[in-house]
């Protein structure tokens, strides 16, 4: 892997799954999810010297990463949290580790990475068998350490410098745990072997808005640290070692692509209308605190979806009353006017849950979101004592995940009523807090009107309702082609959620990734939606297109594609429909690439 | 070479955070520093973070602190001083 063994390889492609746009020339950087696979080579004698200078120049070039981690989690998660770090650079420090590792180097005339891991290990015995749960769980921290000194071993170089300024991550999976630990200052796309449309790692990606695609199975394995890479999240590419032709051609793409990614954010988005004279409000889904700035910068009316379990995979822990309190109100803040709306936990299913996870045997359908917290009543009161109290400075709406039926709307409401009354009693101010429901289940769907009578609106997760509605993993990239955002029974169920909350007079955002897509955007117009929440940086690109269409037209195409009977037919139609009548808005390019290629 | 008794105050224990703490405070001193678990069981370099963190000091620890060299006394008297602090942590309802 040094430099100087690098030989001449030839171009190869792998096609994924594009999830959010550009085109990027980079470098590989391997970013590492789990177990990795260290083999033993014994060294010759006089090579022992050398491997302890590599193994020292990767403990500085950890440690020079560390600091640069600690100052950015500082800025983006807060001191409180940075301090994990300063543990960290003192085990990086530590006089013991650095001469065990050292040591073993010489005695055993092992490479450094062999003995990283085996005196990593041995430290990780002894921490297994602590007693004290939270104590116990510090091994992750030691994990992280030997993790980083191997991978500074990896891509220890003259070069690293300027490789990590054209990062292209590459990666199995990502986790939204992993982002607070990236500078992506200097990540240009990702890649990953897992994933959906609607994987985090494409909700990341759409969020920090750098191109990436996903699905690409055996990327990571193949792809090594300082490979030249070119992403191309448009066609779904991804083309390792490209030749000299492939990189010219792409180079003059590149530019154009460059360009039009440029043309953001004008800067005083007043009120958003059709063509046609049609309100429709943008609002902005946020989770990681680094999107937080970007809520004003990209003209979003508040916040439509605040995605409140980051504060656990945060901290890998459930966030104190306090800690929630704070951070609800901060979000208030930033919302301003306009409200925020919170999530309740959507813990359980594909999201870590630390130490409530049981295994269950399909967490998608298992006990998560509002079931998980109605059996976890102390966390359900907490978090509304949270909320109510944050509400006091500002406004702020509660909506329950995963809604299939009014008792479990009943239920919690009982519960939120309790915790009100409760801090009223003790003095403590709360504030106005409107309840909604998430419809994403389709068994909500059908009951959309019952549920409509007993809640003060309707978030519309896109993103689950198709999961449930097809029977498809959104993760599980062996059935990426029936993930269908735009099949006829997904817009038939978006038109009757919102009617039926049109006929009981409450507001029906639509919230998923469905949303950010300008395409999708104007169908949902036509299926009336008049208040669409998504991720921020789509949010120039949506306005713009809600901005040029005209409703009664896309209501006549949207009442088209009910009429169709797959899915390719609705896609056909859209991408016609849409193209040959505002081909300014959606140039061939940015239409979804047909799915099914008979 | 001057010793003491300490207890672990904080809720967490001696986790990363205030481990980190007597880690860089040892540090600033001369004298060797060791930490010891009252009941003689373990035994800490306190200016290692992975030799401190082994101690799986939790709330409620009797630890001794025992420093030897020049600067022995201001050193003990330090770290007796953070942990009687409790670290800094704000107690936790």
């Amino acid at each position: 892997m040094r430099e100087s063994v690098r030989r001449t390889v030839r171009e190869e492609r792998w096609q994924g799954l594009g999830v959010c746009d550009g085109i990027v020339l980079g470098r590989v950087l391997r970013i590492h999810n789990g177990a990795r696979h260290i083999y033993r080579a014994t060294l010759e004698e006089a090579d022992v010297v050398r491997e302890v200078r590599r193994w020292r120049a990767a403990v500085r070039l950890a440690r020079r990463q560390l600091l640069k981690i600690k100052a950015r989690a500082e800025r983006v998660l807060g001191s409180e949290h940075a301090y994990i770090f300063d543990s960290h650079l003192l085990m990086l420090e530590d006089q013991k580790l650095l001469d065990d590792v050292e040591s073993f180097i010489r005695l055993e005339r092992a490479n450094a990475e062999w003995a990283v891991k085996v005196v990593g290990d041995r430290i990780l015995a002894v921490y297994a068998e602590i007693k004290d749960d939270y104590l116990r769980e510090r091994g992750s921290d030691i994990e992280d350490v030997m993790q980083r000194i191997l991978v500074a071993l990896s891509g220890e170089g003259p070069r690293y410098r300027r490789l990590t300024e054209d990062a292209v991550i590459v990666s199995e999976d990502l986790l939204p745990s992993a982002v607070a630990e990236l500078d992506f200052k200097y990540a240009r796309a990702i890649a990953t072997d897992a994933g959906g449309w609607t994987s985090h790692t494409a909700i990341i990606a759409r969020g920090l808005g750098i191109p990436a695609v996903v699905g690409l199975r055996d990327l990571y394995r193949r792809a090594r640290t300082g490979d030249p890479v070119i992403v191309d999240a448009i066609s779904g590419e991804v083309i390792l070692h490209p030749s000299k032709e492939t990189i010219e051609h792409y180079d003059s793409l590149s530019a154009d692509n460059r360009r039009a990614g440029l043309a953001v954010a004008d800067n005083a988005p007043g009120p958003l209308r059709t063509e046609d004279g049609v309100d429709v409000v943008l609002r902005a889904n946020l989770e990681l605190p680094a999107e937080f700035e970007g809520v004003k910068r990209f003209g979003a009316r508040g916040v439509g979806l605040y995605r409140s379990e980051f504060l656990m995979s945060q901290r890998g822990r459930m966030p104190s009353e306090e800690e929630q309190c704070q951070a609800y109100e901060e979000i208030a803040r930033l919302a301003g006017e306009d409200g925020a709306t919170i999530r309740l936990f959507d813990l359980g299913g594909d999201k870590a849950v630390g130490t409530f996870s049981d295994g269950e045997r399909n967490p998608a359908l298992g006990l998560r979101a509002i079931r998980f917290s109605l059996r976890h009543k102390d966390e359900l009161r907490k978090q509304a004592r949270a909320v109510l109290r944050a509400a006091a400075h500002g406004r702020l709406s509660i909506v329950l995940p995963m809604i299939s039926d009014l008792t479990d709307v009943r239920q919690a409401r009982r519960i939120i009523n309790e915790e009100r009354e409760s801090l009223t009693r003790r003095g403590i101010p709360t504030g106005q807090v409107r309840m909604g429901a998430m419809i994403e289940v389709p068994a909500a769907v059908l009951i959309a009107d019952k549920i409509a009578r007993e809640v003060d609106f309707f978030s519309l997760g896109t993103n689950d309702l198709v999961q449930y509605l097809l029977a498809v993993d959104r993760g599980n990239d062996a059935v990426a082609d029936w993930f269908r955002s735009l099949h006829p029974s997904v817009l038939a169920s978006i038109k009757q959620t919102i009617e039926a909350a049109r006929a009981a007079s409450i507001p029906a955002v639509v919230c998923g990734e469905m949303a950010s897509t300008p395409a999708y955007a104007a169908i949902l117009v036509g299926l009336g939606a008049t208040e669409l929440s998504m991720t921020i940086n789509a949010i120039p690109r949506v306005r713009r297109t809600v901005a040029g269409i005209n409703a009664g037209e896309a209501r006549k195409i949207a009442e088209e594609c009910l009429e169709c009977e797959t899915a390719d037919d609705v896609e056909e139609l859209v991408r016609v429909r849409l193209g040959s009548r505002w081909p300014h808005l959606f140039p061939p390019k940015s239409l979804p690439a047909p799915k099914s290629q008979e | 070479m001057v010793e003491c008794r300490v207890v672990v105050v904080n809720r967490l224990g001696l986790h990363a955070r205030a481990a980190s703490q007597v880690v860089r405070l040892a540090n600033q001193f001369q004298s060797t520093i060791r930490l010891e678990r009252a009941d003689g069981s373990a035994v800490a370099d306190a200016k290692s973070i992975l030799s401190v963190l082994m101690l799986a000091a939790a709330r409620g620890t009797e630890l001794r602190a025992v420093a030897e060299g020049v600067d022995e006394r201001e050193a003990l008297d330090r770290l007796c001083e953070l942990f009687a602090k409790g670290f800094g942590e704000e107690a936790e309802k």
